[in-house]
């Protein structure tokens, strides 16, 4: 009986009641327990988000066409706003993007699941992101801040700037909202797998956000306790990262970088894991060398622990740890380069249809590779010494901070937004805004390699002082400037399209890409319940059961074909 | 209209789980994970102060001329922390075999906790009447850190300790229903064990 009730199709009709209609009010939606609507107020605000930290990056851009000083930003109010810039994105966008966002929404679902293990603490978490974004407003008023994001020491604790210690409490409370998520993620995929679903069944983006809340709960506590140390020593005005007072400001670079290298990955893990989804799906494919990617997550994780000292070559550290930390550096090289080549190589043969989310793969494997490779020379010691503190750096790490978890998250947006409002979107929009970004996003931070390379120091006003180096320096800074208004373009193009498509666009079916993990096989957008039974499930990536279905106008999972559910389904060639 | 709202709130799903028994199960690991997740900030804040203590300004000047070796209290302290992870320890097993006693042992962990912030509190006064003004030293100010940092785990615990007991006098806890305290002595046994590691560390720092 139950091979007879695994493979009978789930129920993907649309209905009018689902997650979106099931209670209404404003208090329906701020004190939900629905994960959905959770990854739903979370996107909302990181996108907000996102777009106050645009702002401020697109300010900075605009006073570098300028060479020297303008009367419109003095020198202050430039550092406001780049360091601004930094923490909002990090802090308040990308780290929240992914996790808390698409995968709040998607995870349970793609487990089966009604929910995630613990929904209050769900809810707990959201709450606590929005009293660390207050704080971070607060900081505005209190006189913002102009550390840099990193809030290094001494300076941050003597700055006479009045932000330093709300945006540190901010961050302090972030913080626990990350942990949060990532405990409930834990736990949920330990004790939520539908039957079927054993480890190394489950959908990637499960393993990658599996690996990132493994760093999410280990690392982020230190970033508490240092921010908490530099908050009180700001205050009393004595501490242990001063060395006015027998402190060590080396010691703050170590606790920060420990949490702080960890959190790059934080941030890129579960943009690798939509990668993963979006290739195989969109190439229609099943993935090439799962167990590789699975396990390229966690021995990134791990990785993430040992080389926090590759920031701080300039710092002091003796060569002896300089030299084992660019070693363990370059290592981690290798579980990413697995994932590159695995995705090349699923795409490889693949019957590739070009839609917007997988024109955002796309453009991650080509941004990723451009970012991990240029770590490569930030890690190598004699050339970071040249490099540390450039424009080279910032190259490189909105390669991979923006160009690859940014734009990973972007891209799982479109391939889960049929999914999420159950509206479909303008493909040939969806086309425009992302090439307009990709172009956008190269002409902006390609040309910041050159820039580095060639001497330019980050963070600074102006560069007119800077001998011999004015007019070429000039030249660069108004190249990426410009790709930052295309890009910017390309983003106000693709708000537009999405907002239209929330009332305009034509209703999404169950599976408009052809997906076979479990939240193509309930309907869009999914009910409050997600499914009524826990469904049984097979190969997420087995793609031969999948088939067009005309009448819905979208793709169906067979489960009568599916030798796992059904032992008399027919053999087919090239099952393994 | 908005009441109509909370109404749905209070009445909506709390958990995705079916079977109360994996319920507990998740919520023991999820509260292994917090435990994870405070241990690291004890061990980072430890890993620092003996970063200081061993930095060639500190040493052979810790304590620093004038200043107090560690309070005497601190000892009265620990044992009845221990003791109250003893408490706890035996209110579980009472409800875990649905033994009478529950209540008593619980009332009994809830007040040796409080005795400890008290001789804590008393530790701290007594140290400030010794001449160790929070902000004169770094030894003063890791003395602080520490055991405030740790103090405030405790006040964070005596809540829901509060909650516990209140269902452990009530007769609530036995074998059928056992997750708040399990939850509630779990954390109490960290916060146990993190004073233990953290009141050693102190007293190999305070030494010359
Ligand atoms: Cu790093």
């Amino acid at each position: 009986m139950t091979t007879l009730d695994a493979t009978r199709p789930l129920d993907t009709r649309p209905s009018a009641d689902n997650y979106l209609t099931h209670s209404r009010g404003v208090l329906s939606w701020i004190l939900t327990l629905d994960h959905k609507r959770i990854g739903v107020m979370y996107l909302v605000s990181v996108l907000a988000s996102f777009l106050l930290g645009g702002v401020f990056a697109l300010l900075v851009r605009t006073k570098l066409l300028f060479p020297g000083e303008v009367s419109w930003m003095s020198a202050e109010a430039y550092n406001h706003f780049f360091t601004l810039h930094g923490a909002v994105m990090v802090f308040l966008v990308i780290i929240p993007s992914i996790p808390a966002a698409l995968g709040n929404f998607v995870l349970p679902i793609m487990l089966g699941a009604k929910d995630v293990a613990f929904p209050r603490l769900n809810l707990a978490s959201y709450w606590l992101w929005l009293l660390g974004a207050t704080c971070v407003v607060l900081s505005l008023l209190m006189g913002s801040f102009d550390t840099g994001w990193t809030f290094y020491t001494p300076y941050s604790t003597t700055t006479r700037f009045g932000g330093v210690v709300p945006v540190v409490t901010g961050a302090f409370i972030l913080g626990f909202s990350s942990i949060f998520t990532g405990m409930n993620f834990i736990v949920t995929v330990h004790k939520l797998r539908p039957p079927g679903m054993t480890w190394f069944r489950m959908p990637l983006f499960l393993w990658a956000l599996y690996s990132t809340a493994l760093i999410q709960i280990l690392a982020t506590p230190v970033l508490a306790i240092t921010l908490s140390l530099l908050a009180v020593e700001r205050i009393f005005h004595i501490g242990i990262f001063d060395p006015a007072w027998g402190g060590d400001p080396v010691l703050f670079q170590h606790f920060f970088w420990f949490y702080s290298h960890p959190a790059v990955y934080i941030m890129i893990v579960p943009g690798m894991g939509i990668i993963s989804e979006i290739i195989s799906v969109h190439a229609h494919r099943h993935i090439f060398g799962y167990r590789f990617i699975a396990f390229s997550s966690i021995a990134i994780a791990f990785f993430s622990f040992l080389v926090w000292g590759h920031h701080m070559y300039t710092s002091g550290q003796s060569g002896l740890m300089n030299v084992v930390f660019s070693a363990i550096t370059f290592s981690v090289a290798i579980p990413s380069a697995i994932k590159v080549f695995n995705w090349l190589a699923t795409l490889y043969k693949g019957s590739i249809s070009l839609t917007t989310p997988m024109l955002y793969a796309l453009a991650f494997l080509f941004l990723f590779t451009i970012g991990g490779l240029t770590g490569l020379y930030l890690g190598t010691l004699n050339t970071d010494i040249h490099l540390h503190d450039t424009y080279f750096v910032v190259a490189h790490f909105h390669y991979v901070m923006m160009g690859s978890a940014l734009i990973a998250m972007i891209g799982g947006m479109h391939h889960w937004w049929p999914k999420m409002t159950g509206r479909m979107y303008s493909e040939f929009w969806g086309r425009i805004g992302c090439t307009l970004v990709f172009i956008g996003f190269n002409l902006t931070f390609f040309t910041q390699f050159m820039l580095g390379s060639q001497g330019m120091p980050r963070r600074y006003y102006s560069y007119d002082q800077l001998p011999g180096m004015a007019e070429a320096f000039k030249t660069y800074h108004h190249i990426s400037t410009g790709g930052s208004y295309i890009m910017a373009l390309g983003f106000v193009i693709t708000a537009i399209y999405l907002i239209h498509s929330l009332y305009r666009g034509k209703p999404a079916p169950a599976n408009p890409w052809g997906g076979r993990s479990l939240e193509w096989q309930c309907p869009s957008p999914p009910p409050h319940d997600n499914f009524k039974v826990t469904p049984r499930v097979g190969d997420c990536y087995d793609f031969s059961v999948v088939r067009w279905d005309e009448a819905s106008n979208g793709y169906i999972v067979d489960r009568s074909l599916d030798p796992e559910l059904n032992p008399n389904a027919p053999k087919r060639k090239g099952h393994h | 209209m908005s009441f109509f709202s909370f109404q749905l709130f209070r009445n909506q799903r709390v958990t995705p789980f079916t079977d109360p028994t994996a319920r507990f199960e998740a919520g023991r690991f999820g509260m292994w994970l917090l435990i994870a997740t405070l241990a690291v900030i004890f061990a980072s804040t430890l890993m620092a102060y003996v970063f200081v203590r061993l930095s060639p300004n500190n040493i052979g000047n810790w304590p620093p001329p004038h200043m107090p070796p560690l309070p005497q209290a601190l000892l009265l302290s620990t044992i009845f922390l221990i003791a109250s992870s003893g408490t706890m320890h035996v209110a579980t097993l009472a409800a875990r075999r649905g033994e009478p006693g529950v209540g008593v042992w619980m009332v009994a962990t809830l007040c040796l906790g409080c005795a400890f912030l008290g001789v804590q509190t008393y530790a701290w006064i007594d140290a400030m009447r010794d001449n160790m003004a929070f902000t004169k030293h770094l030894y003063a100010w890791t003395f602080y850190v520490l055991t405030v940092l740790h103090a405030l785990h405790v006040i964070g615990g005596l809540l829901p300790m509060l909650v516990t007991t209140r269902n452990a006098v009530r007769g609530l806890y036995g074998p059928e229903r056992l997750a708040g305290i399990t939850y509630c002595g779990m954390y109490w046994h960290f916060l146990d064990a993190a004073w233990i590691v953290l009141y050693a560390t102190l007293l190999w720092g305070s030494t010359r």
